[in-house]
């Protein structure tokens, strides 16, 4: 058996995958990794991720190898080191893989100019998928672990390393964007041509208030020349929506299934995981 | 037919339109028309019903493309019948013990009508169950009596006790577990609806019937300590 147990917890750290689906119509969100890209990246070193990996945001967790040997990989703009039994002190590179041994200690510190790292675990953490999934969504308290994850949670991989050979993936480029070309929302039509072409020129700044759900962002209000209710209706990733304050919200991963604000745009599907990463104070701008 | 039109959400998404307005009909039609979808194994991530709208989400342009091709052939093939197989009827305790009944107050006040009024007209009705959003589980139940019609609270509640009944403009549910909320609360069910360990995991689907009888409290502490697992509720209160 290999065990590591989560020794510092970092910021928001939870177990995701690339979404839970098929089940919207219960009132069941995709939720899912924030940024798919880092996935990918790192499915091509850790083959046998088993979808089972840690998200953190902002500040990284610190975890240490309680029982035989794990091999791991970091993924996202962030200082590692690993901390040996001797007090001895290595780096290592973010889409490189880790080999830890009983007593190791993964260090991970904050994300450089973005928001969230992901860890992947050869063999995954031993978990067992809820409805299909291992995503966690804490809203709903749904997921394998359906909470973020505390100090001494502890996971035990049966499986053994297939090989300990260093594997790492130097080609992976994540790409910072600011500037996002949109589709027309499903009420577009709610507002005027000089609103739109208001919200297509001005930037707007992303707020604090930013979570898993959404982006609530800040700048010009757009008002709606109709209303801001509508009867509910489903929602995807990346929408739009514009609340009756006027300040657009980006919904995320873990969006609400149904949602009764109208939607004057939507992102491209990749573009999801690059907002996703701009830290508050960030400046975006929209077009059409 | 309500269906109106297929439109593109997004690069990956489409959106089933039936029009502004919200109908039991136009509902009907929506989960009719939804059910059809599933049999037809799109390569789809998510189908979701509403009051007027059903969103498809897909995990390529191609797959999208591909179903909308599909989809504009079938649809016309569709068929809203009265009859769906996988839609149930139910018949759900329910306590208006004012331990429980925290706004029903508020639902007198307005149409100046005894309790006892509101349990018989809340009771006599069938439900029809539009969707299920909001929360896990929680269904949207219409129409209410026009003498239970009720804006929702002014303030919303932080913290609505789980397992609660609420009214809230011509609609009624169930909170499936606790959450802030702004509907009128007036009774609340003796077990959960809503459990992941069941491969249904919500009681109610879109389509399905409810109706509410109401209970003693002493009969809801009774049915509440059976603690019965989802596979018996189904079997206890369901046709």
């Amino acid at each position: 058996m290999n065990s590591l147990l989560i020794s510092r917890t970092g910021t928001y750290l939870t177990v995701q995958d690339f979404g839970r689906f098929r089940y919207q119509h219960l009132g069941i969100s995709p939720s899912g990794a924030m940024d798919h890209r880092i996935l990918i990246a790192l499915e091509s070193i850790i083959n046998h991720h088993g979808n089972q990996f840690l998200e953190f945001a902002y500040v990284g967790p610190s975890l240490k190898i309680t029982q035989g040997a794990i091999k791991a990989c970091v993924g996202g703009d962030c200082k590692i080191f690993v901390q040996k039994q001797n007090n001895t002190q290595i780096e290592h590179k973010p889409y490189t893989s880790i080999n830890l041994f009983e007593g190791d200690e993964l260090n991970i510190h904050n994300t450089i100019d973005s928001v969230y790292g992901y860890i992947a675990f050869e063999n995954g953490l031993g978990l067992k998928p809820c409805l299909d999934s291992y995503a966690t969504d804490t809203k709903s308290q749904i997921g394998s672990i359906p909470r973020p994850l505390q100090i001494g949670d502890s996971f035990h991989i049966k499986e053994k390393v297939r090989s300990w050979d260093l594997a790492f993936n130097d080609e992976i480029n994540i790409e910072k964007q600011l500037d996002f070309k949109v589709f027309a929302g499903p009420q577009l039509n709610f507002f005027s041509d000089e609103t739109i072409q208001q919200f297509a020129s001005t930037p707007y700044t992303i707020t604090s208030q930013s979570d898993r759900m959404g982006l609530r962002l800040k700048g010009e209000p757009v008002i709606s020349q109709r209303s801001h209710d509508i009867l509910s209706e489903g929602i995807l990733p990346g929408s739009i929506q514009i609340p009756s304050n006027g300040q657009p919200i980006v919904l995320l991963r873990d969006i609400p299934c149904t949602g009764g604000y109208p939607k004057i745009a939507l992102l491209a599907s990749d573009d999801v995981s690059k907002i996703a990463q701009l830290p508050p104070g960030s400046s975006v701008t929209f077009r059409f | 037919m309500f269906f109106k039109e297929i439109n593109h959400y997004g690069d990956r998404g489409l959106i089933i339109d039936f029009g502004n307005e919200s109908s039991q009909e136009i509902s009907q039609e929506i989960n009719l028309l939804f059910s059809f979808l599933k049999g037809l194994n799109l390569p789809v991530l998510n189908i979701t019903p509403s009051f007027n709208k059903i969103v498809l989400h897909f995990n390529t342009i191609e797959n999208k493309d591909k179903s909308l091709d599909l989809l504009k052939s079938q649809i016309h093939n569709f068929k809203p019948s009265k009859k769906s197989s996988y839609q149930k009827i139910w018949k759900i305790p329910a306590c208006y013990d004012n331990s429980f009944a925290l706004d029903i107050e508020n639902i007198q006040k307005l149409h100046n009508i005894s309790k006892q009024d509101v349990i018989n007209l809340h009771t006599n009705k069938i439900y029809y169950t539009y969707y299920i959003g909001f929360m896990p589980g929680f269904p949207y139940l219409g129409e209410v009596p026009s003498s239970l019609i009720t804006p929702r609270l002014e303030s919303p509640r932080v913290q609505i006790p789980a397992r609660s009944v609420g009214i809230a403009k011509k609609h009624t549910c169930v909170y499936p577990k606790v959450s802030p909320g702004g509907w009128n609360i007036i009774a609340q069910v003796p077990f959960d609806i809503f459990d992941l360990s069941h491969p249904r995991a919500s009681l109610f689907l879109p389509g399905d019937r409810v109706q509410f009888y109401s209970i003693t409290l002493s009969e809801f502490e009774d049915i509440q300590k059976c603690k019965l697992p989802f596979q018996d509720l189904i079997k206890e209160y369901s046709q």
